[in-house]
């Protein structure tokens, strides 16, 4: 009879959420010891850095591929500068990434599967080809470049084919990375999925589109440098957007305080959205209604926004780093299903023989 | 308990061979490919002896590490890492406040152990997440990581929903639980599970101990104990969010919290495509600002 009262209102509760006693007590803030439930990422300044320069390096590739496209002859400097830093963020980024290996020596371990679920894996293939693409583009512009005389030698066409390609997979880099991170346990990465990615991404913009700017002064292009700090405002009041996204998520989630308090807070307040957001989005808005811009306002922008974006990836993996280390902070994040968690097909192509039982 | 009447071929002291599905001996299973095994970790009959940490560190030949004492409890162990493989968890539940408890419930009052162990979840995070391919899913459905292939990038390591891979500096690899794979092929019953002289962790194919689980839930809440129930095994805490199901599964008797597990841990990459495609449209969406503004504006210039 006691049996009885104890277990009905448990059979009752089971059925509302599919969790069986005593789990659908409400969780008080238990934790082991305050001990970390999952463990950090051991990804340190340097896949931050990665993040950054494979994000400016891919964008800077879609605006030289436009100013290709639809520019003409005065878009040569952003047209060689964006190839030019494409290769460049590679060649910087690239070693970054190997060198943050465990077991550097086994890097092309890299390349010996494809997997759609593995950010990690399809990004390699994306790093690569993105690599080789650009490279080839870059190569090609150098040498066309010096035997053109008026019109596009052979070889600058070649570089015109095989930017396009380069331009796509440079989409993917500039917002890959943030699916890597959102497909961890780390509460604070894992929080905002969507928001991240949009974050990461008109950052990625944003920032090439200062690099290429700053490109122009240095040239005299004070025109050019125009145009590039529109896109570069624009792409900054995106990112503001989706950091009031993330933050917004974070909040309802409630994983949000290691990105938010002590000294990493601070940076990411004062680095990433007050000089990395605010000054650019004032420095470029006085030059767009000022009858002459100034190119000390145009310049400052670039820089702060190049800055900015550095101070934004370091500061998220430091926090989601720490997040990880907080308990209550995951056990929050995972105290419900997630809803339209979907399964879904997966391609998971091995190279050599794999375990899967038939 | 009977005796399996195989035993009685091997009546020796000191075999000098090894016994051929010893493990059927041991605990009733037969070890064959292709089929799904599993630890079923019941938590009620664990007295926090450790002899599973021991056996598994003995077996695996993993060195030591934490050394010193923590002032958890009994744990000195930690937690599961590249060197610790089993790792008992010991809640001692004293009363609130810092005043000695009055009152006591008479079965798993104010002593909880649990022998926590990788989960090798039917969907692996750290598999999914694995771009070399080094960590595979065994002839015995469990996940095991190649030490040959494996590069230390790390990214299993975050992508575990319970923390327990972890990369050793020593190396410079990623390490877990194997199940004792090596075990398993030679048709030995895992070291943990044979040391447990309790059965609090019992080894075998994974629906005869959800069934073996079920049963002893049952049981439990005959007997008073209603606060017994699953996690890990299908439609329970802990298989949630796509990981369908734990293949080393837990009967527990407090919230997952209390021994430092979550309650509906999720599969990491069902995030990969809401991610990915977000980004994307928003680059989308900022080539065609881009092209906007770079096809537009030029007149004004000159």
């Amino acid at each position: 009879m006691k049996q009885e009262q104890a277990r009905q209102p448990v059979e009752r509760r089971v059925e509302q959420t599919a969790i069986p006693h005593p789990a659908v007590e409400e969780w008080n803030g238990e934790t082991y010891y305050g001990q970390a439930s999952v463990k950090p990422s051991p990804f340190d300044w340097r896949v931050a850095a990665y993040v950054y320069v494979a994000g400016l390096a891919g964008s800077a590739q879609i605006i030289a591929t436009l100013a290709d496209r639809l520019g003409d002859e005065r878009d040569e400097t952003t047209i060689r500068n964006g190839r030019f830093l494409a290769v460049a963020g590679v060649a910087i980024g690239a070693p970054l990434l190997i060198m943050d290996l465990k077991t550097p020596s086994r890097f092309y371990n890299m390349l010996r599967i494809y997997r759609t679920s593995s950010p990690m894996s399809f990004g390699s293939y994306i790093l690569g080809a993105f690599g080789a693409a650009s490279g080839l583009t870059a190569v090609a512009h150098l040498i066309g470049e010096r035997r053109a005389d008026g019109g596009r030698s052979p070889m600058r066409r070649a570089a015109d084919m095989t930017q396009v390609p380069a331009a796509f997979l440079g989409a993917g880099m500039s917002t890959y990375t943030a699916a890597l991170l959102s497909a961890t346990s780390t509460p604070l990465w894992a929080s905002a999925p969507q928001a991240m990615a949009a974050q990461f991404g008109t950052s990625s913009m944003a920032t090439a589109a200062a690099a290429l700017s700053l490109g122009e002064q240095i040239a005299g292009n004070a025109d050019n440098s125009r145009r590039l700090d529109g896109l570069a405002a624009v792409a900054a009041a995106g990112e503001l957007i989706a950091t009031a996204f993330a933050e917004k998520r974070h909040r309802e989630t409630g994983v949000g305080a290691t990105l938010r308090d002590g000294p990493i807070g601070m940076s990411y307040k004062t680095g990433a959205l007050a000089l990395g957001l605010g000054v650019p989005l004032v420095c470029h808005s006085i030059n767009a209604l000022s009858k002459r811009p100034s190119r000390g306002l145009s310049i400052l922008g670039s820089l702060a926004l190049l800055a900015g974006g550095m101070v934004m990836r370091q500061a998220i993996f430091q926090a989601g780093n720490k997040s990880a280390e907080r308990p209550d902070d995951y056990f929050r994040l995972t105290q419900r299903i997630p809803e339209g968690a979907k399964p879904r097909r997966r391609v998971d192509r091995a190279v050599d023989a794999r375990g899967r039982l038939p | 308990m009977g005796v399996h009447p195989r035993a009685l071929d091997y009546a020796e002291s000191f075999p000098n061979h090894v016994i051929p599905d010893e493990s059927e001996l041991t605990c009733g299973t037969k070890i064959e490919p292709g089929k799904s095994y599993g630890f079923f970790t019941d938590t009620t009959l664990c007295i926090g002896c450790k002899a599973c940490e021991v056996a598994c560190k003995e077996w695996n030949g993993l060195p030591a590490d934490h050394l010193g004492l923590t002032g958890n409890s009994y744990d000195n162990t930690g937690d599961l890492g590249a060197n610790t493989w089993r790792h008992v968890a010991f809640v001692e539940k004293i009363g609130s406040g810092g005043d000695r408890a009055q009152e006591m419930k008479p079965f798993q009052s104010n002593w909880l152990m649990m022998s926590d162990v990788c989960k090798h979840c039917a969907n692996a995070p750290c598999l999914e997440a694995c771009p070399t391919g080094s960590i595979f899913r065994t002839e015995f459905d469990t996940v095991v990581v190649q030490q040959d292939i494996c590069n230390g990038c790390g990214y299993c390591v975050p992508a575990c929903p319970f923390g327990v891979v972890e990369l050793s500096l020593e190396d410079g690899k990623a390490h877990k639980c194997t199940l004792c794979y090596d075990r398993l092929k030679g048709g030995l019953e895992p070291a943990c599970a044979k040391a447990c002289p309790t059965d609090s962790i019992q080894f075998g194919e994974i629906n005869e101990l959800f069934e073996r689980a079920g049963k002893r839930v049952e049981d439990l809440h005959e007997k008073g104990a209603t606060d017994a129930y699953l996690y890990g095994a299908p439609d329970t805490p802990g298989a949630t969010g796509g990981l369908k199901h734990l293949n080393a599964f837990f009967l527990l008797t407090d919230r997952p919290e209390v021994y430092n597990l979550p309650v509906a841990p999720t599969r990491a990459s069902d995030r990969v495509r809401p991610s990915f495609l977000t980004g994307l449209a928003a680059m989308a969406g900022l080539t065609l600002a881009a092209a906007a503004l770079m096809s537009s504006g030029r007149e004004r210039g000159r």
